[in-house]
């Protein structure tokens, strides 16, 4: 048995199951998707609340990335994958055929489990995806490097090299400003899709810090398969198994009372 | 336990060998590679070396001046055993030259002397490969002489007897029919008619052209005698003919008189050229360089000019080319080579000095082994040299086997004889003995780096889209057909599309010209035109082409647009060209249109080069890891954003990879410019035109050149310089790969 320490920080608990469209991020309706024949996520329905961060556990191959990915429309990406069903963002369907993705993705970001940023400068990489938008201005790049860098808590760090190549920084470092690069464009949501499993314990912690401060501005979406890190960051989780939803409630409510017989013997480390 | 800790140790000893004996195989192969690379460097090397060698002069035999009176001419045979030497006093005495095997000649003895000519009054000597000399004697009158030579073979040795000959049966001919003394005598023959010139004793010169003519009945030949007198008055220094019997030269100082012969012996003035005493210096002497087109003048402050005629405004003309400088003492005696454009000099202070006119090569100025030289004479084989000094003989042994080949002259302009102007030029071979081959490698590097240009110019834009598209929007199961297909098309042999190129491509861009030119425009614009239409249309019908079937939209319309360039040529042709494209460009335009141009080569090269193009930079691109195009796509970037902005930079040292080793390949490619170019070694980048590349020229030129000659070394020399091309492109590939590597690699 491992002890799990939950979040202890206090954040009124929301009724998940009703939230005012206020408190709404996204709401996933009834989502199926299918890898060619077989089926990855199995009728899902689940609210993100809105300026809070939403961890999804689960063990390898339960589909939490798979679900992350949908969010983005990601999985477009892969040939054989089939979604139905519905993701609301503003009450707008992000499956409907006249949503432009690129424009939903600039929204979403995402951030990847393997830091990768491009090879280019420091700067160029957290102008990216201003620079996609058509902005080439100089002053209003550098006021959203500074912002974003200070966002991703890296600006001390880089902020001397800024025209280095990016490859130049620390893994903790390059995934900070792969973070940088993403809140740079001010998506509404940030999907982090195991952010820390490729770090050391000290960037690991950083990045942790770093989420709890992101909520602040942004809805965030974690994907993780260390339960200690979910109950650290996240304010809600969702245990997900086999491509369904077994429970998602309060962070504090999932581990510390688990209502499904699976949940717990999950985070009591029974299988994963 | 212990036994089995044994056999565990036992097997390992197996294995520890076997990663020994692979290390070692694996070493032994990669040397061997790099050895026979090697190999092949030092072996051009090896064959090219000894065109850049200096002449090496090395003293034979001394002996005695044989026979009486003073030297007017020598001259030896082919095999250099045996001289000849024609005195003031009308004797022609043959000695040996070395000690032979199986005969008791001692160097200088005498073999043979011949009173040829009684109390002679001149003396001249042909062109050296036409072998004749002439007496002038009493009266007017000349004899010709033709020292001959007899091989026997006697016990499987050669036996050389020489034999004096006479032309017009040893018969005296009437030079002047005024019978006056001649002073001075010029002779030439060459073959059938024979020319004199002459000044007789009253300073006046003449010409007697006895012209051949043939009766048809009993095939003898018959010699008419024309003659003329040359309106010169004065004290003349120097009378030559023209072995063509086509010109007399005749010098006054520093005054040249031209004299055109024509076929049947009339004479007109072509030219008076007064060389300009104190540009070039006061006139010494004067002599023909071998093929007779190019005067040569000694110069009294050591300097020797070459003149030769070039097309002007009053018609060909005399005119300074180049000169040497062949000592700081006058330049007293001028001796030209038998076939090649190289000449001796001697001078007042008994140097000797070896140039060659067309490389501008000095290849040799000194007292050869101190010895203070009167006069020289070369052997037909030029690999002896035979020196009078005083009473002695000197013979010498030469090599100079390759003084028409200098760096200079192979990289730089050159003024050849009859050109209007240095030119590069490359034209190694013609029919006739004495031709001055023109070794200049430009042309032919030239035409090898413009067919590579052509054909990158079709290959590259094609190579890389197509690469792109297949690694980055083709789906993959379309891609696993696609790619193998394409490289499949590597394997094609070029011999097989050279002929297609030649025979099929060249007469249907000849027919189609219009057509293709469109389609070669169009097709693009189409396609852009089609993807400007697409972006209006509505978004539920975009969405049905996504995921790579947009192509399978555009193939119809490619095909479309390249039927209608067809379709309408002849139209366009009829309409805008006068019904005939070739004619129009040719008379309207001034430009050259050949058949086999640079466009064929540019398509069937270019096709050649594809695949390589292709299979590196469609690797390159697919390579590009999928965490950055992801990461790119995340951030809202379009899949063409993603492309230009993340996939193309990352994947920038493959794909530059890939046109550096197409250039490669399309540099070194043979079989398609030999094939489907003229093979016309030119300098010009008009696409309508052809090109001879490097490598064709090779592959022209090496079955037909003779094994050690300078043209069979340059040969060498320009696969040297293929594969110094080739290392090159290479090397600066590679390096700039590695250079983008480190800059843009990803992880």
């Amino acid at each position: 048995m491992i002890s799990v320490t939950p979040n202890t920080s206090n954040v009124e608990s929301l009724d998940l199951a009703n939230l005012t469209p206020e408190q709404t991020a996204l709401e996933i309706r009834n989502l199926n998707l299918h890898y060619g024949e077989a089926q990855a996520l199995y009728d899902i329905s689940m609210n993100i609340p809105k300026n809070r961060v939403t961890a999804f556990i689960g063990p390898s191959g339960c589909g939490k990335s798979t679900l992350l990915r949908c969010i983005n429309r990601m999985n477009d990406l892969v040939e054989i994958c089939r979604v139905k069903g519905e993701i609301l963002l503003h009450d707008k369907n992000i499956y409907d055929k006249n949503v432009d993705v690129a424009e939903l993705r600039r929204r979403v970001g995402m951030v990847f489990q393997r830091p990768n940023p491009f090879p280019k400068s420091i700067y160029e990489n957290v102008v990216y995806g201003m620079r996609l938008q058509g902005v080439n201005d100089r002053r209003t790049l550098d006021e959203v490097v500074e912002r974003s860098l200070k966002g991703a808590a890296l600006w001390d760090e880089v902020k001397d090299r800024l025209n280095e190549s990016a490859f130049g920084l620390s893994g903790g470092q390059q995934q900070r400003l792969v973070i940088a690069r993403a809140i740079a464009i001010e998506p509404e949501v940030l999907l982090l899709d195991e952010p820390t499993s490729a770090l050391d314990p000290i960037s690991t912690l950083t990045i942790e810090e770093l989420i709890t401060e992101l909520k602040e501005k942004y809805t965030v979406v974690i994907v993780t398969h260390n339960m200690q890190q979910a109950a650290r960051v996240s304010d809600q989780t969702a245990f997900m198994y086999m491509g369904k939803l077994i429970e998602y409630a309060d962070t504090n409510t999932l581990f510390t009372t688990p209502a499904q017989k699976q949940t717990e013997d999950y985070i009591t480390g029974r299988y994963g | 336990m212990a036994a089995s800790q044994r056999a565990e140790l036992g097997a390992s000893n197996v294995r520890l060998i076997k990663d020994k004996a692979a290390r070692w195989g694996v070493t032994l192969g990669g040397g061997l590679v790099l050895m026979a690379l090697l190999l092949i460097f030092f072996y051009l090397l090896y064959v090219v070396e000894p065109i850049f060698r200096g002449v090496e002069v090395e003293h034979q035999q001394s002996f005695a001046v044989p026979g009486q009176g003073q030297t007017v001419a020598m001259g030896m045979e082919e095999q250099s055993e045996i001289g000849y030497r024609f005195a003031d006093n009308g004797e022609l005495s043959f000695f040996a030259l070395k000690q032979k095997p199986g005969t008791d000649w001692q160097p200088g003895q005498v073999l043979l002397t011949e009173q040829v000519a009684d109390e002679p009054t001149a003396f001249a000597a042909t062109q050296p490969q036409n072998k004749r000399y002439a007496y002038a004697v009493a009266n007017g009158q000349a004899r010709v002489i033709e020292p001959k030579f007899r091989s026997q073979f006697t016990n499987g040795r050669r036996l050389t007897t020489p034999v004096v000959g006479f032309a017009n049966d040893g018969d005296l001919v009437q030079v002047d029919p005024q019978q006056r003394t001649l002073k001075q005598l010029a002779y030439e023959y060459d073959g059938e008619s024979q020319l004199f010139a002459a000044v007789t004793a009253d300073d006046k010169v003449i010409v007697n052209f006895l012209q051949a003519s043939r009766s048809f009945l009993t095939g003898t030949v018959e010699l008419q005698s024309k003659f003329a007198e040359l309106p010169i008055t004065g004290a003349v220094d120097n009378v030559k003919v023209t072995p063509d019997l086509s010109q007399v030269f005749v010098r006054q100082g520093n005054r040249f008189y031209v004299f055109g012969i024509s076929r049947t012996g009339n004479v007109s003035e072509r030219q008076i050229l007064t060389i300009d005493r104190r540009r070039y210096g006061d006139i010494t002497s004067m002599q023909l360089l071998a093929g007779a087109s190019s005067v040569l003048f000694g110069h009294a402050n050591g300097r020797v000019t070459q003149w030769f005629e070039v097309a002007g405004a009053n018609g060909r003309q005399y005119e300074y080319i180049r000169e040497f400088q062949a000592g700081t003492s006058a330049v007293t005696d001028i001796i030209a080579e038998y076939y090649r454009r190289t000449f001796y000099t001697v001078s007042a202070n008994g140097e000797v000095g070896i140039f060659h006119t067309t490389s501008e090569a000095n290849l040799y100025r000194e007292n050869i082994d101190g010895i203070k030289a009167d006069r020289v004479v070369i052997d037909p084989r030029a690999n002896t040299l035979l020196m009078q000094s005083g009473d002695e003989l000197h013979s010498f042994n030469l090599e100079n086997e390759h003084p028409e080949v200098t760096w200079s002259g192979i990289w730089q302009e050159v003024w050849y004889e009859g050109y209007p102007e240095p030119q590069y030029v490359w034209q190694s071979t013609s029919g006739s003995d004495d031709f001055e081959p023109k070794f200049s490698l430009v042309p032919i590097s030239f035409g090898t780096i413009k067919a590579a240009a052509y054909a990158m110019l079709f290959a590259v834009p094609i190579g890389l889209a197509a690469a792109v598209y297949t690694a980055y929007f083709m789906s993959p199961s379309v891609r696993k057909v696609v790619k193998p297909t394409v490289e499949i098309m590597e394997a094609l042999p070029t011999v097989i599309l050279g002929f297609l190129a030649g025979l099929w491509l060249a007469p249907l861009i000849e027919q189609y010209l219009p057509g293709i030119v469109a389609t070669i425009i169009l097709i693009p614009l189409a396609i852009i035109a089609f993807a400007a239409i697409s972006t209006v249309l509505p978004k539920t019908w975009r969405n049905r082409f996504t995921d790579g079937r947009a192509a399978l939209i555009l193939l119809p319309i490619v095909a479309f647009v390249g039927w209608l360039s067809f379709e309408l040529s002849p139209w366009v042709e009829q309409a805008l060209f006068d019904g005939n494209v070739r004619q129009y460009i040719t008379n309207e335009l001034g430009i050259t249109f050949d058949q086999r141009n640079s466009l064929v080569v540019g398509i069937a090269m270019g096709f050649a080069v594809i695949p390589t193009i292709f299979s590196i930079a469609e690797d390159a691109v697919f390579s590009v890891p999928k965490h950055l195009s992801n990461g790119s796509l995340a951030l809202g970037a379009t899949t063409w954003q993603t492309l230009t902005k993340v996939v193309l930079l990352t994947a920038s040292p493959g794909i530059f990879s890939a046109v550096m080793m197409g250039l490669g390949r399309a540099v070194g490619e043979t079989m398609i410019v030999l094939m489907a170019t003229g093979n016309t070694p030119i300098m010009d980048w008009n696409i309508f035109e052809g090109m001879r590349t490097l490598s064709a020229n090779i592959a022209v030129e090496m079955p037909e050149s003779e094994v050690g000659s300078s043209h069979y070394r340059i040969l060498f020399l320009a696969a040297f310089v293929l594969f110094i091309f080739t290392f090159a492109f290479n090397t600066v590939a590679e390096l700039v790969r590695q250079r983008l590597r480190e800059k843009y690699s990803s992880m």
